[in-house]
């Protein structure tokens, strides 16, 4: 188990967002997270990554229970989100923003002291142009990042994840504001990087991008867990039927 | 002779309320740490100095003084605020704290840079209250502060503009959604202001009869002390804070000696801002952008 | 060189090091109110340990730069605990605090002002500028530029990403300070007398002013503001009030026309 989530809960003054929540992602799978809105889906993204720290249970990684663990340090252990609304940083050029991430796998100050602006051939800096190159977006490195189209930019944040080498990528609405075409390039890309080993985690509204990616699929619902079954299972659920009230997305 | 410190530091205290209020309000409606007040309250005593000075009768004197707050106060809203809400968030700050240094210098070039004496031409009764004495002037500069704030207070309770007002001060971006007529309404936050700082400079001017054009920096800026003590956007919380800071002042003045002003008054802001950062009377802490 | 020319290029130089100390926390995020507390206890601490101990005014310097180094370090604990207007109002507050102090003590001459002998000539004061310039510009190569601005822009996302936000903030805090006290320890040995009531927060307003006005986009946007600062008022013969006016207008001008400053840049790195 590369993730394990056990009996997790957490309150916001006095009201139980998520209520004893359990549940492990196997390396290598591609696991989803739905719920209706408000079911917690985001603040169990909080939990695991460290934004928030739970009022009970824990959180496990590769094993070892980080649910201690500083938030910062969590992406240096493998641990890589996307974001709901978009959290690039404006004010830097795309290609920094990408390198951004690439600290998580050599931290500390000697790191932050490289010279990674001067002279043509950097690692680094390479590196992060052939991230980019490769999903296509080359053409956008020197823009800042604050100004381009919407899709264009949860594209880019998909790479800033990718630039730390994760072993495990949260992925917050990834389909979200996406049109077909783009929503079919974005399942391309996640598959090609499923194929390379990393576990995914994925919180969707959109059930036929996650009956097409997902393998197994975890149902929450006011901060429960209500179902976990197989993805071609979940028409067959009727709490998760109940849960939706009858919503058109799953009979799809 | 402690009564004595109280009321004096009372008096002084009712100068620092209505500049605090001036800034108060900028901040509460606007989010806006207006650096001009200062400028507008040295320029309000420097005219008096000038107009008393020029045989002007003293109450005229006072109105127009009082007056130039409302007009520059207008002005700096024209180049700040109307100018630049849509830009960076600091961009006004910053371009307040430029007014400030425009108008201390401009003042620096028409009348040098000396301590004024002020020639008041009334007499200056005073009351005694035991071994307490109260300068009646002084007394009335308190009261006309207090009554000031009460007059603001229904007016942003009471009126279409105070409505309109408040409805910015809860989401800047829906009150024009909601029908406030935005570009009408947000200059009164700055005339309101300009003329609270100038009744200010009016009234110190006038009491302790002395001017000059670093006054906004060494008086009026412990103004912001005032309003953050009280709590940010709370008018009567500048009251409650000017009345403080005066006290303290004071106080520092008396048992520490006449250099101390600054790290009592300072150090008491800086305390607050660790330790309750939204002041007496504020309420909870917004995430306040500049 | 003439004595009127070295005093405006070692102004020059002095102004460049504070634009410096201003724009590393202003990259980061901070409004710092409070750079000319530090170029006051850099001055005051240098010029104190010169006269009274003898030390060589170039150490003394240096002396500076750790004094203040270490006491930003201190004071960044309870100050990088408020964000946004209440970290400039704490800076604001912080900065009255030092030169009320200042003013009180007496064995640096409290109200009086200070007298500071030794000297230090215009060659070395324009070194250590250089030495400043350089630093920076290499700086903002490594990744400590980006992470800086990374930390602006979004602390959060930041956290997430790995970077130690309090430590970055902590550092630019820092050495905003020690670069401030360098600047201050120079002023005082150069020009050999400094006065408490020169470093209020209108002090701190002037800096921060003209770093903005030069941009805090690309890392010369400090050379280009103190620059303007310093040699203006010289094109301009004229009183220093003047000097003050024209450049409060050319602010007004700048953050109406173009708030972002002068400099623009497309890219920490050219590639």
């Amino acid at each position: 188990m590369v993730l394990e989530l056990r009996n997790l809960s957490k309150s916001f003054g006095g009201l139980k967002v998520v209520d004893q929540l359990s549940f492990s992602v196997a390396r290598g799978e591609r696991l989803a997270l739905i719920g209706p809105n408000g079911a917690g889906k985001t603040t169990v993204f909080n939990l695991i990554t460290g934004v928030y720290a739970p009022d009970a249970g824990s959180v496990l990684l590769e094993g070892s229970d980080i649910t201690a663990l500083p938030s910062r340090l969590r992406i240096r252990r493998g641990l890589a989100r996307t974001f709901q609304n978009i959290r690039l940083m404006p004010h830097l050029t795309v290609l920094e923003n990408v390198m951004i991430a690439q600290y998580a796998r050599s931290p500390g100050v000697a790191a932050l002291l490289q010279p990674v602006g001067f002279g043509r051939a950097n690692r680094w800096r390479e590196e992060a142009q052939a991230a980019l190159g490769e999903a296509g977006l080359q053409s956008h490195a020197n823009q800042m990042a604050g100004g381009l189209p919407y899709g264009i930019q949860k594209r880019i944040e998909l790479v800033r994840a990718l630039a730390a080498a994760p072993r495990v990528l949260l992925l917050d609405e990834p389909a979200a504001g996406l049109n077909p075409a783009e929503t079919e390039a974005l399942h391309l890309a996640l598959q090609a990087i499923a194929a390379r080993g990393i576990t995914l985690v994925v919180v969707e509204h959109d059930m036929q991008f996650v009956g097409r990616l997902c393998q197994r699929v975890v149902v929450l619902n006011f901060g429960v867990k209500i179902a976990e079954c197989a993805v071609a299972e979940i028409h067959a659920n009727r709490q998760v039927r109940e849960a939706y009230l009858g919503t058109d997305e799953l009979a799809a | 002779m402690l009564e004595q410190q109280l009321v004096n530091g009372l008096m002084l205290g009712s100068v620092y309320a209505l500049i605090a209020v001036a800034f108060t309000l900028a901040i509460g409606v606007l989010n806006f740490l207006n650096f001009s007040i200062p400028g507008l309250f040295m320029v309000a005593g420097m005219l008096t100095w000038y107009l008393l000075r020029a045989h002007i009768a003293w109450p005229i004197a006072a109105l127009l003084a009082i007056g130039s707050g409302g007009l520059l106060g207008l002005l700096v809203e024209r180049f700040t605020y109307r100018l630049m809400a849509r830009s960076a968030h600091f961009v006004p700050l910053v371009t307040s704290m430029a007014f400030l240094i425009l108008l201390e210098n401009l003042v620096l070039i028409a009348w040098g840079s000396d301590l004024q004496r002020v020639q008041v031409p009334f007499e200056t009764v005073s009351w005694r209250v035991g071994p307490t004495v109260i300068a009646v002037p002084q007394l009335i500069g308190l009261a006309c502060a207090v009554l000031a704030v009460a007059c603001l207070d229904i007016l942003l309770k009471k009126t279409r503009v105070g409505r309109g007002l408040r409805t910015i001060a809860e989401d800047a971006e829906t009150a024009a959604l909601l029908g406030v007529p935005v570009a009408r309404v947000v200059p009164v936050v700055f005339v309101v202001g300009g003329l609270f700082t100038a009744l200010g400079g009016v009234l110190f001017a006038l009491n302790y009869q002395q001017a000059s054009p670093f006054m906004g920096e060494e008086i009026a800026l412990k103004g912001i002390a005032a309003m953050v003590v009280g709590g940010m956007g709370n008018i009567w919380g500048a009251i409650l804070g000017g009345l403080l800071i005066g006290i303290v002042e004071t106080f520092s003045i008396t048992w520490f000696g006449a250099r101390t002003v600054d790290i009592g008054v300072y150090g008491l802001l800086l305390a607050i801002l660790f330790v309750r950062p939204t002041g007496i009377l504020g309420g909870a802490l917004r995430e306040q952008r500049m | 060189m003439s004595g009127y020319l070295e005093s405006v290029l070692v102004l020059l130089a002095i102004n460049t090091i504070l634009a410096y100390a201003a724009f590393l926390p202003m990259v980061a995020g901070q409004l710092n109110l409070g750079v000319a507390a530090f170029v006051a206890i850099g001055a005051y601490s240098a010029g104190y340990l010169s006269q009274t101990y003898g030390l060589h005014p170039v150490l003394a310097a240096l002396a500076a730069i750790f004094i203040c180094a270490f006491l930003g370090w201190l004071v960044a604990f309870p100050i990088l605990r408020t964000r946004g207007i209440y970290l400039a109002l704490a800076t604001f507050a912080l900065n009255q605090v030092v030169q009320g102090t200042i003013l009180n003590l007496n064995v640096v001459g409290g109200a009086s002002g200070y007298p500071v002998p030794a000297h230090i000539g215009f060659p070395v004061v324009a070194t250590f500028a250089v030495l400043v310039v350089v630093a920076m510009v290499a700086l903002f190569h490594t990744r400590f530029g980006i992470s800086f601005i990374a930390v602006s822009d979004d602390e959060r996302a930041a956290d997430l990403m790995g970077l130690s936000v309090r430590g970055l903030q902590s550092a630019a805090f820092t050495a905003g300070a020690a670069l401030a006290g360098l600047g201050g320890a120079l002023y005082a040995h150069h020009f050999n007398y400094i006065e408490a009531q020169n470093y209020g927060v209108l002090f701190s307003i002037y800096v921060v002013l003209y770093v903005l006005l030069g941009g805090t986009q690309t890392v010369y946007g400090p050379l280009l503001g103190a620059a303007v600062f310093t040699l203006l008022p010289e094109l301009l013969r004229g009183s220093a009030a003047w000097r003050y006016v024209i450049f409060a207008c050319l602010i007004i001008a700048i953050m109406s026309l173009r708030p972002q400053g002068v400099l623009l840049r497309k890219s920490w790195f050219s590639s």
